[in-house]
């Protein structure tokens, strides 16, 4: 029983991770473009919108898979965490509509020559305000300001505002900075692909930075959250955190782009594994252990069972869909050696 | 506002939207599916151009149905955590494959949606197919989860907690066949119809064109097809609801009193207070030939119910009757659409039934919104059927009004958007449209 909800809790970990890697990409390519600069904004801004268009909605995915989780497998933490965190996954919530929404009438306003007003700002916006917010909710399974008593949520609305959870809305925001302009870099060419590079390297020392402030900032305002990070799976999570990272500023400085990507995409998971792993065996911190959030055995081996029917279905066909919208962005016009 | 209404408002208002588009993202990958293998198969390079001219708005549709689907998964928890804590052990399995069948659909669509330059022209009619077929395994699964709130099953009660818990047995719960049918179908219905108002439109605006003739026999064919099947079904409907859901039965039919030879009444406004249905039509004992298959059956009223535990007919019958109205009314004008063109063997250039054919397209997505109305509201107070009431499943996190004002205006601006971009398209586009239609 034990080890089967942990089992899926490491499922849900990489609905995380799969959402963090794939969907703060896409959240990520809003961000770099309101930040373009340059005598190649124009260009930044122009890949980044036809990179994003063909995946975004399955990379969103992801976030579905995640609560479909939560809830069928620790339907007890999802009552309790979507209680206490009304607030912050409101603000997300809002934050996903406008950018699909924006993202959407801009593809199509592009596709008939007219664009509406404010749909652009409404995009870069809502791109920054939802990985925030997420990165806050996420911060706070661990924070230590959800309590529960008997089951039931006791803290109040705006409790899960501390330093540490907003460390933790920083660190999303750098997550997907740092993604966007790695994965630019295999899409691009020439002057262009330089400038995704650039801004990766440097993304990639301000995630690192950012990372690592969180520590102290935990010390300070998540003390059960700190006390946990010196286990070995931790730590062991934390340095393969470091190695990648550092591996993927190597592989972007001699222009390996495509093992810089992975690097790249291996740090990220790494990141999340070690909080993962520091928040292991609780869903919430201190307060809600994963076996206790569990649902019965039954509804684990029904989850079990259906996992891989759908990984057989999945699996292929992401891979043929990142196939055939990889290399140059734009799918009105794919590059002449491209077949599938 | 009361915090339960405000959660209850919100859900609807969610829901009601989500519908209209996760209606034409079941609907329209069917049509999507035809139009390309009629392309490959007859050579006719008009029903691909058709197909490439949906997908660039259905694309936006989609987007909002992905976006709004979202807001709905997480109002399961924000608003209804006590509800999804109790339930999701049980319904989780059907949401769990639901994410399955949605994710391999959102693949296909941007593989159809952006591939045609990458693909060929077999591939994309390929990825049309599991695009289908992902999109209404979706319907059947989600659709799932609210046969099981209607007739809950696979557990049992152990001191106020679920016990026994078996996944399977809540999966297939007595509603679910005839709901997964009816609900499938009746998408189809609606997105042939709404589809096949808006050639009749353009006809109607003086685009005589080949192009036109051609998308609205296609799209109202899909519909029409379909719409027999739905009487079907919900013929099947109404006999489990006899049998299975009595209360909400009898506040569909406004049939207070429980009593042999029960008369169908047809439209009027049901008083709870003198449990009458004044300017209502009676058709004698043809509720209890309908719901029995015998005209002398005793059909269970309102009045078999303690006062507390009785759906509203107000907010039942009248949704009820405008399904059913809407059904008629498309039933007719297909009919006559249809006698037309096999009387004169070509497409009927009449303008009074292009006009019918137009007035009928918005009744399908009409009666699917009221047959949810009918279901929902049909249910209450409960949101487990006879074991949690919707108020114990709310949350008890304080504010929920302002949240449901915040997503309305989010739906609001949501809506507007929409309809300025799909609506507001530039002259010249339409000309080369049109310039198109007969290429």
């Amino acid at each position: 029983m034990t080890t089967l909800s942990a089992l899926a809790a490491a499922i849900l970990l990489l609905g995380v991770i799969m959402y963090a890697v794939f969907g703060g990409a896409d959240f990520g390519g809003g961000i770099w473009t309101a930040l373009a600069s340059g005598p190649r904004r124009r260009e930044q801004q122009e890949s980044l919108f036809q990179a994003i268009g063909p995946v975004w909605e399955t990379n969103h995915v992801w976030l579905i898979f995640v609560v479909v989780v939560l809830f069928m497998v620790f339907p007890a933490g999802f009552a309790a965490l979507f209680i206490a965190l009304l607030a912050p996954l409101v603000i997300a919530l809002v934050g996903i509509n406008f950018r699909g929404a924006a993202f959407a009438f801009r593809h199509f306003g592009r596709e008939n020559g007219k664009t509406l007003p404010f749909v652009a700002e409404v995009f870069e916006i809502s791109s920054v305000l939802t990985p925030f917010a997420m990165g806050m909710a996420v911060a706070a399974a661990a924070g230590g300001s959800i309590r529960l008593a008997g089951g039931q949520v006791v803290s109040g609305t705006w409790d899960w505002i501390t330093p540490f959870t907003i460390g933790g809305g920083v660190v999303g925001l750098a997550i997907c900075a740092y993604l966007a302009p790695v994965f630019m870099t295999l899409r691009t060419v020439g002057e262009l692909r330089e400038d995704f590079r650039q801004r990766a390297m440097v993304a990639g020392w301000v995630l690192g930075v950012l990372s690592a402030l969180e520590i102290p900032v935990a010390v300070l305002s998540a003390p059960v959250f700190a006390a946990r990070l010196p286990a070995p799976r931790t730590l062991a999570c934390i340095a393969l955190a470091i190695a990648f990272g550092l591996a993927a500023e190597g592989c972007l400085w001699r222009r390996l782009f495509r093992a810089g990507q992975l690097a790249a995409a291996g740090a990220v998971a790494f990141i999340l594994a070690g909080f993962g792993a520091a928040l292991y065996p609780d869903l919430i911190l201190g307060q809600l252990s994963i076996a206790a959030a569990a649902a019965p055995r039954p509804t684990l081996t029904a989850f079990f069972t259906v996992l891989p029917c759908g990984v057989v279905i999945l699996a292929p066909s992401l891979v043929f869909l990142y196939r055939t919208f990889g290399g140059a962005p734009n799918p009105e016009n794919p590059p002449d050696d491209f077949r599938v | 506002m009361d915090n339960v209404l405000a959660a209850r408002a919100l859900m609807g208002v969610s829901l009601g939207f989500h519908i209209v588009y996760a209606t034409i993202g079941v609907g329209l990958p069917l049509m999507l599916m035809i139009a390309e293998g009629l392309a490959l198969r007859t050579g006719e390079e008009l029903y691909h151009r058709m197909a490439r001219r949906w997908i660039r708005p259905a694309g936006v549709l989609f987007a909002i149905g992905a976006v709004s689907g979202t807001i709905l998964s997480f109002e399961l928890g924000l608003l209804w955590p006590r509800f999804m804590k109790f339930s999701g052990p049980l319904i989780g399995l059907p949401f769990w494959m639901e994410g399955f069948a949605f994710f391999t659909e959102a693949i296909f669509l941007a593989l159809y949606l952006y591939g045609e330059k990458r693909l060929s022209r077999r591939a994309l009619f390929l990825c049309t197919i599991p695009l289908t077929v992902a999109a209404a395994a979706s319907a059947v699964f989600v659709i799932s989860a609210n046969a099981w709130m209607n007739t809950p099953s696979g557990f049992h009660l152990a001191e106020g907690k679920a016990a026994g818990i078996d996944p399977l047995a809540a999966l297939a719960s007595p509603a679910w066949p005839h709901e997964a049918v009816h609900g499938t179908l009746a998408a189809y219905v609606a997105t042939g119809f709404a589809m096949a108002g808006i050639y009749a439109l353009a006809l109607l605006r003086g685009r005589r064109t080949r192009y036109c003739r051609k998308a609205l026999t296609l799209t109202l064919a899909v519909g029409t097809i379909a719409l027999p099947l739905l009487l079907f079904s919900g013929d099947w409907a109404a006999t489990f609801l006899a049998h299975h859901e009595k209360a909400k039965l009898a506040a569909a039919e406004a049939h207070f009193e429980t009593g042999a030879g029960a008369p169908l009444i047809v439209g009027g406004w049901p008083d709870p207070q003198t449990q009458t249905v004044p300017y209502g039509l009676k058709i004698p004992k043809l509720l209890s030939l309908l719901a029995h298959r015998d005209p002398n059956a005793v059909v269970t009223g309102l009045d078999a119910f303690p006062p507390d535990q009785r759906p509203d007919p107000r907010l039942v019958h009248p949704f009820f009757d405008l399904m059913v109205g809407a059904f008629f009314l498309m039933a007719l004008a297909a009919a006559w659409f249809w006698w037309r063109r096999w009387r004169s063997g070509d497409f009927p250039a009449d303008r009074k039934l292009l006009a019918a054919v137009l007035v009928a397209s918005p009744f399908g997505m009409i009666a699917l919104e009221s047959g949810w109305l009918v279901t929902e509201f049909g249910r209450q107070p409960w949101a487990v059927m006879n074991h949690m009431r919707v108020a114990q499943g709310a949350t008890p996190a304080p504010g929920i009004a302002l949240v449901f004002f915040l997503f309305l205006a989010v739906y609001l601006l949501l809506s507007v958007g929409l309809l300025k971009t799909l609506l507001r398209r530039p002259a010249e586009v339409q000309r080369e449209e049109r310039d198109h239609d007969d290429a």
